[in-house]
């Protein structure tokens, strides 16, 4: 691992991600066909560039709408940015929205090899999963039931289970993350931190400094799509904190 | 090729590459190859479930498939040979000879690959919409959901043709030209596959688009000839109506079942078509790879 540790595992490099905002659905029909005549955007990133190496933690801090979500939805790639570069160099495991993506009529099982085959994972290796995620999950004989009859919680859990059981080279994990009742919480908690131990990257969004400051020796504080500050999680909480008391100071005054 | 043990698709595999470049722009052409690479075994599964989600709930379920066709036909015939009663037999120029045919089974095999046609089109716009959850949610190969819905619209088609060739085989007879079927109906299914390449983005990008192709829908069933020869139009539009893909089609399933003549017979009709297929074809991939990255935005 040591030698891995000089080449970044989640490069971004100069990441820019504008979203064109139509006024109406004119404009957007139009839009098929011309490029809009300078269209009112919202530039969620701009020119942001990161390097994450192996086995580091990482917390991101920010306000509703520093760029969070948009970041982590470009590391699960499902989001593509405007300009620059994104490498993912390692497989990932999203805790963001666990009940989507599911093929409803599907049973658990089935959609266990769809998720599987998303993530690119071959079916031998699957099938030397599937009893971990099954058990995990704690569906019983549910797992051969179609997922629309399954209760949210049920489809938070397969989809938690899936997800930290393929052995991910990276974890993104959003803290606002809610997995089913107390004592499947605390396993939840518990399967996080094993990772974590395990020397997975792991990227960890949250509004609560404790949190953060418990699992990440490294942060990053973002603000209006741009790196504020990326140092220590210590250092960049106290700017975060600072910079938040200026803005509460600034709205008093006015 | 270098395989990997772990992955079957390796336009994401970190394994061979070991530097996976998410956003990289890939020759316009693979990406679509691409994204079903590997996926092959989902895709069918995919479409199965397609199928139950179509059908289930319903008492009779299945038989759906076959009644609303089957009414649709059956009122098109009264209004045409009990109401309007001009309509009984269709005549139609084979080499020197004008055969006679009689008019329902005339329109019945062109209505098989009409119903395909009609829902490919319409349901073909609308698929991504529907199954946003795979494209703002979790990473998926998007244009696969447009393969796996088309491809449980052709099973429901080969169930139809199943139940046209059964009253061929009483009515017509069988024949050799009959094989040519399994020409047809794999260029119909990727031809409107392809053509669904770019209305599928273009209606997830605006309703209003998804809206006019379904109102245009309507219309283009009288400008087609399911009902009518056209053929035997008069000069020009006997030609202009070679345009219309979806009469290479119809009139295709005629060669086959009906006519008894080989697809190469009618050389024009079949250069217009394949000329139109490779526009098709490319139109799609460029709508595809201009709009993929837009739809997790817009969607």
């Amino acid at each position: 691992m040591a030698e891995t540790k000089t080449e970044p595992i989640i490069t971004f490099k100069d990441v820019s991600k504008t979203y064109i905002l139509y006024k109406n659905d004119q404009e957007r029909f139009k839009a098929l066909f011309f490029k809009p005549r300078n269209p009112k955007t919202n530039k969620a990133l701009n020119g942001i560039s990161i390097d994450i190496y192996p086995g580091e933690s990482v917390g991101i801090v920010g306000d509703n709408g520093a760029g969070k979500s948009t970041l982590l939805k470009m590391i699960t790639g499902v989001t593509f940015p405007d300009e620059g570069t994104i490498t993912v160099n390692g497989k990932v495991a999203a805790l963001l929205e666990l009940t989507a993506g599911f093929s409803l009529e599907m049973t658990g099982r089935e959609n266990i090899y769809l998720k599987g085959y998303i993530l690119g994972l071959k079916d031998s290796y699957i099938k030397e999963i599937e009893d971990k995620i099954i058990e995990f999950a704690e569906l019983g004989d549910y797992i051969d039931q179609p997922v629309r009859t399954y209760s949210s919680g049920m489809k938070m859990r397969l989809g938690f289970a899936i997800n930290v059981n393929i052995e991910p080279e990276i974890l993104v994990v959003d803290e606002a993350l809610a997995v089913g009742d107390a004592s499947f919480k605390s396993k939840c908690k518990a399967k996080i931190n094993e990772i974590i131990e395990s020397g997975t990257t792991v990227l960890y969004v949250s509004h609560s400094a404790d949190s953060v400051k418990e699992i990440c020796e490294r942060s990053i504080y973002l603000k209006k799509g741009q790196v504020v500050f990326d140092g220590p999680t210590e250092e960049t909480l106290s700017v975060y904190n600072e910079d938040k008391e200026a803005e509460a100071m600034k709205k008093k005054k006015k | 090729m270098l395989l990997c043990e772990n992955c079957a698709n390796f336009s994401y595999c970190y394994l061979i590459t070991k530097k996976l470049v998410i956003y990289k722009k890939v020759a316009y052409i693979f990406t679509i190859l691409k994204e079903h690479r590997g996926f092959e075994k989902q895709i069918f599964l995919l479409a199965k479930n397609e199928l139950i989600k179509t059908y289930k709930g319903a008492v009779i379920g299945p038989l759906w498939a076959v009644i609303k066709p089957a009414f649709t036909i059956f009122v098109y015939w009264f209004a045409f040979t009990a109401g309007i009663k001009t309509l009984k037999a269709i005549k139609v120029d084979i080499g020197v000879n004008t055969l006679t045919f009689d008019f329902f089974t005339f329109m019945f095999v062109g209505f098989i690959p009409w119903f395909f046609i009609l829902d490919g089109i319409v349901q073909g716009a609308k698929t991504l919409r529907l199954n946003r959850q795979f494209i703002t949610k979790v990473k998926f190969p998007v244009s696969t959901i447009l393969t796996y819905t088309s491809l449980s619209r052709l099973f429901v088609h080969l169930f139809l043709v199943i139940i046209l060739y059964v009253y061929i085989l009483f009515v017509v007879g069988p024949s050799w030209y009959n094989l040519q079927f399994f020409l047809y109906c794999p260029l119909m299914f990727f031809f409107f596959l392809a053509l669904s390449w770019s209305t599928a983005p273009m209606s997830a990008f605006s309703k209003d688009f998804e809206n006019m192709i379904v109102s245009i829908m309507s219309g283009i069933f009288w400008l087609s000839g399911i009902m009518y020869n056209t053929y035997k139009m008069d000069p020009p539009l006997n030609f202009i109506m070679l345009f219309n893909p979806i009469n290479f089609f119809v009139n295709g399933y005629r060669n086959c079942f009906l006519y008894n003549r080989p697809f190469f017979e009618y050389k024009t009709e079949l250069a217009i078509f394949l000329a139109e297929f490779i526009v098709v074809f490319a139109l799609g991939i460029f709508n595809y790879n201009r709009l993929r990255k837009r739809l997790p935005d817009v969607l």
